[in-house]
C-alpha cells in the first residue's frame, strides 16, 4: 500500500509542536533486541528516529484502533501497543523509569483521532448547552438578574472564584464514561447546567453567541478563528476587547 | 520509512461517511485520471481500485492544503511541495464542496484548534476549565501553546 511518505515525514519534523518526545527502547521486529530510539508523538502518529537529531524518521506507528498496556517483560518499565486486527504486530517498548513509562502510556492511549474527536464533540456540546442556557434564559428569572449577568464587574468575578468545581467527583470514571459512551449523552455530572451559572456569574455575556470557528476553504492551515489567535495571550487580548465593549455597554445602560 | 501497513489496511475498512467513486489523478506530470473508490477515515484519505479490498494507497491529511480547482474538481497538496497536487473529480458541485469541507475538518491539527477554542470559550463563560473534570487538563495535546500551562485562574477572562 502506498503512503505519501514524504509528507508524513515532513509532518514529523515540521515545527508544529509535538505532543510528546523522548527516548524509548523499542523491540525490533526480526532482531528481537531492544534498540534505543528517539520518539516523537504528534497527533495520532508515533514517529521514531535513529537519533534525536536525525532528519528523517525510520518509521511511524499510526495509533488508531490500538490499546496500550503494561507488559510482562524481562525489560524494566516495558509497555506494549497492541492493535485489534488479525495477525497484528505488537510493538513493545521500554522506558527509562516508572514515571516515564506511565507518562508515555497515558499519552499514547489518548493519541487517537477518535479520542480527540470525542473530546471535541463533548466540549462542543457543553458550549452549546451553556449558550442555550444563557440565550433562552432560565424560567421565571427576573429581568434584573439577567442584566446583572451581563456585567463583568468585580462582584461577579468573586462569585466565580468561589463557585465550587466538580473536580472532586470521580474524574477517572467520568473520563472512562466519556470514552465509552460515544457522542450520545453520557450522564456525567457536568452535562447538567448548574443553577449557579445563570445567577450573575458568567452567562449572558452578550446577546450574540461567541463566534463559531469559521470553516475556511483552501487555507486549511490557518487558524480556524481569528488570525493571530494561535497564541494564548493574543487570544485573551482578543476576548478582552469583547469584554471591554460589553462592560462599556452595560455601564451606559445603567 | 516503515509504517504499520497491516493496521492501516484494517483502518481503511472502518466505516466512513465519506466514501465515493471519484476520478483521481496523481501529482506527477504523466499521471492520468483513474476511477478510484476514495474513502475518508480519520485523517487519512484511502483510495481503492473499485472492487478491491486493499487500498492502493493512503494520503495523510496533515499539513495539507485543499482547494477547489473548478466546479467539479478539488485538489489536495502538501505543504512541503505545494505544486504537487492530487486532483479529484466529482460528479457534482455539491459533492465537490462536501469533500472539500470534510477533508479540511479531517486533520488532527484542525480538531486540536477547535478543542482549544471550545476550552477557552467555556472557561471564559464559566470560569472553569472543562477538561479538569476528566483529569486531562495537563495533557500537552490540549494546551493553547506548546508547553505552556492553561491557567484556570486567569483573571483576565473576567
Amino acid at each position: 500500500m502506498k503512503l505519501n511518505e514524504r509528507s508524513v515525514a515532513h509532518y514529523a519534523t515540521c515545527d508544529s509542536p509535538p505532543d510528546k518526545t523522548g527516548f524509548l527502547f523499542k523491540k525490533g521486529e526480526r532482531n528481537t533486541a531492544y534498540h534505543r530510539r528517539w520518539f516523537v508523538l504528534k497527533g495520532n502518529m508515533l514517529f521514531y528516529f535513529e537519533e534525536r537529531d536525525s532528519r528523517e524518521p525510520i518509521g511511524v506507528i499510526i495509533l488508531e484502533g490500538c490499546t496500550v498496556e503494561l507488559c510482562e517483560s524481562a525489560e524494566e518499565f516495558a509497555f506494549a501497543v497492541k492493535f485489534d486486527c488479525a495477525r497484528a504486530r505488537v510493538y513493545k517498548m521500554a522506558a527509562d523509569s516508572q514515571a516515564a513509562m506511565e507518562s508515555w502510556v497515558k499519552a499514547l492511549s489518548r493519541a487517537s483521532f477518535d479520542y480527540m474527536r470525542l473530546v471535541v464533540k463533548e466540549l462542543e456540546r457543553q458550549l452549546e448547552e451553556i449558550q442555550e442556557a444563557t440565550g433562552g434564559g432560565p424560567q421565571g428569572r427576573p429581568r434584573a438578574s439577567k442584566r446583572m449577568s451581563k456585567s463583568r464587574s468585580s462582584s461577579s468575578s468573586s462569585s466565580l472564584s468561589t463557585s465550587s468545581s466538580s473536580s472532586g467527583q470521580k474524574n477517572h470514571q467520568d473520563e472512562v464514561q466519556l470514552l465509552s459512551a460515544g457522542p450520545k449523552e453520557n450522564g456525567v455530572a457536568w452535562s447538567k447546567p448548574r443553577p449557579g451559572l445563570a445567577n450573575g456569574s458568567s452567562d449572558g455575556v452578550s446577546s450574540k453567541a461567541p463566534p463559531v470557528p469559521p470553516r475556511r476553504r483552501g487555507a486549511s492551515l490557518e487558524s480556524p478563528f481569528s488570525p493571530g489567535t494561535g497564541c494564548f495571550s493574543k487570544l485573551h487580548d482578543w476576548y478582552g476587547l469583547e469584554v471591554e465593549e460589553l462592560r462599556a455597554q452595560w455601564l451606559q445602560s445603567q | 520509512m516503515r509504517f504499520n501497513e497491516k493496521e492501516m489496511v484494517h483502518l481503511s475498512r472502518q466505516p466512513s461517511e465519506m466514501v465515493a467513486e471519484l476520478g483521481m489523478r496523481g501529482p506527477k506530470k504523466g499521471d492520468v485520471v483513474k476511477r478510484r473508490l476514495v474513502k475518508l477515515v480519520v485523517n487519512f484519505l484511502f483510495y481503492f481500485k473499485t472492487d478491491e479490498e486493499e487500498p492502493v494507497g493512503a494520503l495523510l491529511l496533515e499539513q495539507c492544503r485543499v482547494e477547489k480547482e473548478d466546479n467539479l474538481t478539488f485538489s489536495v497538496a502538501f505543504l512541503e511541495d505545494a505544486e504537487r497536487k492530487y486532483l479529484f473529480e466529482c460528479d457534482s458541485e455539491e459533492q465537490c464542496e462536501k469533500w472539500i469541507d470534510s477533508i479540511i475538518k479531517a486533520s488532527y491539527e484542525f480538531m486540536r484548534r477547535n478543542l482549544i477554542f471550545y476550552r477557552t470559550e467555556i472557561h471564559r463563560l464559566t470560569g472553569k476549565d472543562p477538561l479538569e473534570q476528566y483529569g486531562i487538563s495537563d495533557e500537552a495535546r490540549f494546551q493553547v501553546t506548546n508547553g505552556l500551562q492553561h491557567s484556570s485562574r486567569d483573571a483576565s477572562s473576567m
